[in-house]
């Protein structure tokens, strides 16, 4: 069967400057992939380019979601279709409240009218499971939200909106202990064998619920290495750059 | 039209307000003394004017592409002194005009920036302070056109105002059609220290392009009751807390003068300013 | 022009471009021709609006000051104001139209699109037209009033009825050598509410003023008077949100508050005047000690205003919220803010507007904030934030603070900028269509201003919002 996201050599960057150079990468559905990569690597990058940001321009290569191509689909459509991104630094929107954001998204991805009642008790219940204040649902998007209160709105979205893949982009940096457990808690929660997670970390404790399928290194703009999540102690252990030196010898 | 018109603002207000234009001073000698810098292409030149006699200067900049300009204008007129300066600047693509001005004496100052981002990227970063204090009047008028794609412009303003001083500041930073990805900040602070001062700012900011980012602000008042107390907790008297306190604020632009000798004939006299004020 | 500028002996170097400048600049004096407007025309006017005597020579006077007074010299262009139409029209055998047919179109649209169901939407309208006669339109509400000593009533019964009270205070707040068009204000007003709310009394529920066309021509020059007494409070809801129709092309209204010793008035106005209306409306509030002056205002419709509500801070601790909030679009230059005197010690002012611009509209904020000798430990802060949806408009903040003094704390904070690409390509991801990701974010923007209105006030402008923004984004 056909992978639920497969990219192929990809080419994309900004302004000219290239920055992923030819990366290829699948996911399956139900699995957890996760993308490790020294800073600068392209990693937010590629989250994007898979979210359609219009600031990068894809120039080669191709991303298909579910065996279908969807480069030339606009980021609401891909949405749409089942993708989401939670943001490394999500933006904040003055004037639009958090349960206004989530009911028109609701509606504009399911196509279908949520009804008040049930919607609220959802979404009440998930925020007190991610022991967040209920008055929270009528502040504004992330203004004036801690870094953890950020990231937990992101986690909120996430199992409110519930699509077949969900990628994570450090969401757990910049968090204390407990913030880091209930993030990943909500992850694991969210995860089952109907949907796939693609998970950028510099941190192992969002793993720890999470069975990882397998791991990709991503540096300068490619791929460079794969293998299961044993990878991830060993780049612990040892950096990335030993990676680096083994890939040149390679060549 | 009016006489003794020195400057306008580009777009009109209330009359009751009196900003609308700056009027120079009745006594002033309206010889000009000008000066006019050019810097050629891709040079860049570190340049002090330091006007210490009254009278009507004159400064005219043309930076070409990519050039950089650092100047330093300190006015240390005695303090009968009637004194007004205009200076212009035409910043082609890519060129900086970067511009410290310390208006530290006269008994009655006006001046006029008119700084013209004409090029891509050009940049004008503006740094000023000034000191009122007596029967002082002082009154300025500083514009930045933002004309060309990318421009960047920064006016960054601290006074103090003591005795029975009186100020204007009018700030604008004006977008133009075309100036796509431009920034604006503006930003002026101004410390009251005598109850018969009488303060009056004015930041503008215009735009005929959506794709910029324009920000002002203005704060006036009183000095930090806290940063007071702890100093005076530490033996200063109130006197010698406040002028600490004015120093503090004035730092930023001071620092930005390199030459040494200049720098502590300034710290000298706005001091010897604030001491008697 | 450039010698303007210069001291005598100087010799001048034109190496900068002032055109610009100049443009700003330019002489508005063309207009001064306004013979129209008669001593008879006036006496004329009085005598069929039956005014006591006084009035008459109040006209008369403001008359004297309206013909001896220059046209602005600042703020929009005033041009097209063809005064000696204003004037024919002001004469007693003018006929105001009130037929629906001749409503424009897109006025008409607007109410559909607002929700408004056709029957009541032919019902308000033939309201509009059986209420003309001011006092009948709040007979409902007046009867619970009345007990508790509060008036509300039409300015012209008012002038008979409550003539002591309206001659101590009428045009006392806005004299009418104001502005030339107090002066025309003063000289041929018409129409308004007077409302009188006694010591102590509370108003519960707002008091609504729709717009009054009588078949005079009122409306254009309405007059609204409003005394809120001692520790009594109010809340007054100006104008609405339906669109206006009117045949004339000049609104030079009149609003004249008096907040007295803790006393609190709460006034709400949103304007969605035809786009061939000059809108010159004089909005003033006086406010003594402890008292609490609160203006909400929204301004969409017009082709040109001017519009600056001032508050007289003028007991200790009285106090000014201010909130405001205007889109100008295609055709549309709105001249808008607000002006605080504090002149009395503690008192304290909060400004909060909003302004967006779009297809080549024009929105201003204009501010004077003012604290004078008398007014030590004032307070004020403002914040007004820009948004412009294409480089077609035109957004300008032109603010001035004066302040005497060293006990003042005064702040202020503009941003101008448009729809960040990042919060669109956030909601984006989210599943959100871009044009409504834009609708949120415009939406989200005049937020802190509709939440100070009554509900169903708040719903329509943001249904005014939603009009004016589709389609032409995305």
């Amino acid at each position: 069967m056909s992978q639920l996201l497969e990219i192929k050599d990809l080419v994309a960057g900004v302004e000219g400057k290239s920055i992923l150079k030819g990366l290829s990468l699948s996911v399956g559905k139900g699995e957890v992939h996760v993308i490790l990569g020294p800073n600068g690597s392209g990693k937010s990058t590629l989250m994007n380019v898979i979210m359609g940001h219009p600031k990068y321009e894809v120039t080669g290569g191709s991303i298909a979601f579910e065996g279908e191509s969807i480069e030339d689909l606009k980021t609401f459509e891909r949405a749409k279709k089942g993708l989401f991104l939670s943001f490394q630094t999500p933006e904040e929107i003055p004037g639009i409240t958090v349960e206004n954001m989530l009911r028109t998204a609701k509606q504009a991805v399911t196509g279908e009218k949520v009804k008040v009642v049930p919607f609220r008790r959802e979404l009440k219940s998930l925020m007190e499971e991610l022991k967040m204040k209920p008055e929270y649902a009528q502040r504004y998007l992330n203004v004036g939200f801690s870094g953890g209160e950020k990231k937990r709105t992101e986690i909120l979205q996430l199992l409110m909106l519930n699509p077949k893949l969900a990628m994570l982009d450090e969401t757990d940096s910049g968090l204390d202990v407990d913030a880091v457990q209930i993030v990943s808690e909500g992850v694991a929660k969210f995860h089952n064998a109907e949907n796939s997670c693609l998970i950028i970390t510099h941190n192992t404790r969002i793993l720890e619920k999470l069975k990882v399928d397998k791991v990709h290194v991503l540096m300068n703009g490619k791929i460079v290495e794969e293998g299961g999540p044993e990878l991830i102690d060993d780049i612990n252990r040892r950096g990335f750059t030993h990676i680096l030196d083994g890939a040149s010898e390679g060549k | 039209m009016e006489k003794n018109v020195f400057s306008r603002i580009p777009m009109r207000t209330w009359r009751w307000l009196g900003v609308n234009e700056a009027r120079a001073p009745e006594n002033i000698d309206s010889e000009i003394k000008n000066k006019q810098i050019l810097v050629d292409r891709e040079t860049e030149e570190n340049l002090v004017l330091t006007h210490r006699e009254a009278g009507s200067y004159e400064v005219q900049i043309h930076l070409e592409a990519g050039a950089r300009l650092n100047l330093v204008l300190a006015q240390l007129t005695p303090s009968d002194a009637a004194y007004t300066c205009r200076v212009r600047a035409h910043v082609a693509d890519g060129a900086e005009f970067s511009y410290t001005v310390v208006e530290a004496g006269a008994h009655e100052t006006v001046t006029e920036l008119y700084v013209d981002l004409a090029g891509k990227e050009a940049k004008a970063d503006v740094w000023g302070l000034y000191l009122g204090d007596g029967d002082s009047r002082i009154d300025m008028n500083y514009i930045i056109r933002q004309e060309g794609r990318l421009t960047d412009a920064n006016m960054q303003v601290r006074g103090a105002l003591l005795g029975e001083s009186q100020k204007v500041f009018r700030g604008t930073l004006d977008f133009l059609e075309g100036s796509t990805g431009s920034v604006g900040r503006e930003n002026e602070e101004v410390m009251l220290l005598s109850p018969k001062v009488r303060n009056r700012s004015v930041p503008i900011m215009l735009s005929h392009e959506a794709d910029v980012d324009g920000h002002h602000a203005v704060s006036v008042g009183k000095m930090d009751e806290n940063k007071l107390f702890y100093l005076m907790s530490r033996g200063l008297d109130l006197a010698e807390a406040q002028r600490l306190v004015v120093e503090a604020s004035f730092r930023p632009v001071i620092d930005r003068i390199g030459d040494e000798a200049l720098r502590d004939e300034i710290d000298t006299f706005l001091m010897r300013r604030l001491a008697n004020g | 022009m450039a010698e303007e500028f210069v001291p005598k002996k100087k010799t001048y170097v034109e190496d900068i471009e002032r055109t610009l400048y100049d443009i700003r600049d330019e002489d508005r004096s063309v207009y001064k021709s306004h013979s129209g407007l008669t001593e008879d025309i006036i006496r004329d006017i009085s005598k069929r609006k039956n005014d006591p005597e006084w009035m008459t020579e109040f006209r008369l006077k403001s008359l004297e000051t309206y013909n001896n007074m220059p046209l602005p010299t600042w703020g929009p262009d005033l041009s097209e104001l063809n005064m000696d139409e204003i004037v024919t029209y002001v004469q007693p055998d003018a006929k105001m139209t009130g037929n629906w047919q001749e409503v424009p179109e897109d006025i008409k649209n607007t109410f559909d699109r607002l929700g408004i169901p056709e029957a009541e939407q032919k019902q308000s309208l033939a309201g509009v037209g059986a209420q003309y006669d001011s006092e009948v339109v709040y007979h409902s509400i007046q009867e619970d009033l009345v007990k508790q000593g509060v008036i509300y009533t039409d300015m012209e019964t008012a002038l008979w009825e409550h003539g002591d009270i309206v001659k101590e205070y009428f045009m006392t707040l806005v004299p009418p050598k104001d502005h030339k068009f107090t002066a025309l204000h003063g000289a041929v007003w018409s129409g308004g509410s007077f409302v009188y709310v006694p010591e102590g009394v509370h108003v519960e529920i707002p008091l609504q003023s729709y717009f009054r066309l009588n078949a005079a021509g009122a409306g254009q020059f309405e007059h609204t008077l409003i005394i809120v007494e001692k520790g009594a409070s109010l809340h007054f809801i100006e104008g609405c949100s339906a669109p206006k129709y009117n045949v004339t092309n000049l609104h030079a209204g009149c609003v004249e508050l008096f907040v007295k010793e803790g006393a609190r008035l709460r006034y709400s106005t949103i304007e969605n005047w035809s786009r061939n209306m000059m809108n010159l409306n004089t909005k003033r509030a006086i406010v003594e000690k402890d008292g609490i002056i609160e203006w909400v205002s929204g301004s969409f419709g017009s082709h040109v205003s001017c519009l600056y509500p001032c508050s007289i801070l003028h007991g200790e601790n009285a106090r000014c919220e201010f909130t405001g909030v205007t889109f100008a679009s295609k055709g549309q230059n709105l001249d808008t803010g607000a002006s605080v005197i504090h002149a009395a010690p503690h008192t304290s002012a909060n400004i909060n507007t909003r302004t967006i611009s779009k297809a080549g509209g024009a929105a201003t904020y204009r501010s004077a904030v003012k604290v004078t000798r008398n007014a030590p430990f004032a307070k004020c802060s403002v914040n007004c934030e820009s948004l412009m949806l294409d480089s077609e408009s035109r957004s300008d903040t032109l603010p001035v603070m004066d302040i005497e003094g060293d006990e003042a704390d005064i702040g202020h904070e503009a941003k101008i900028g448009r729809i960040s690409d990042e919060a669109i390509f956030y909601l984006t991801s989210r599943g959100i269509d871009e044009e409504e990701a834009r609708a949120m974010i415009v939406r989200g923007f005049v937020e802190p201003i509709a939440k100070e209105l009554p509900l169903e006030y708040a719903v329509e402008m943001n249904n005014l919002v939603n009009i004016e923004l589709e389609g032409t984004m995305g």
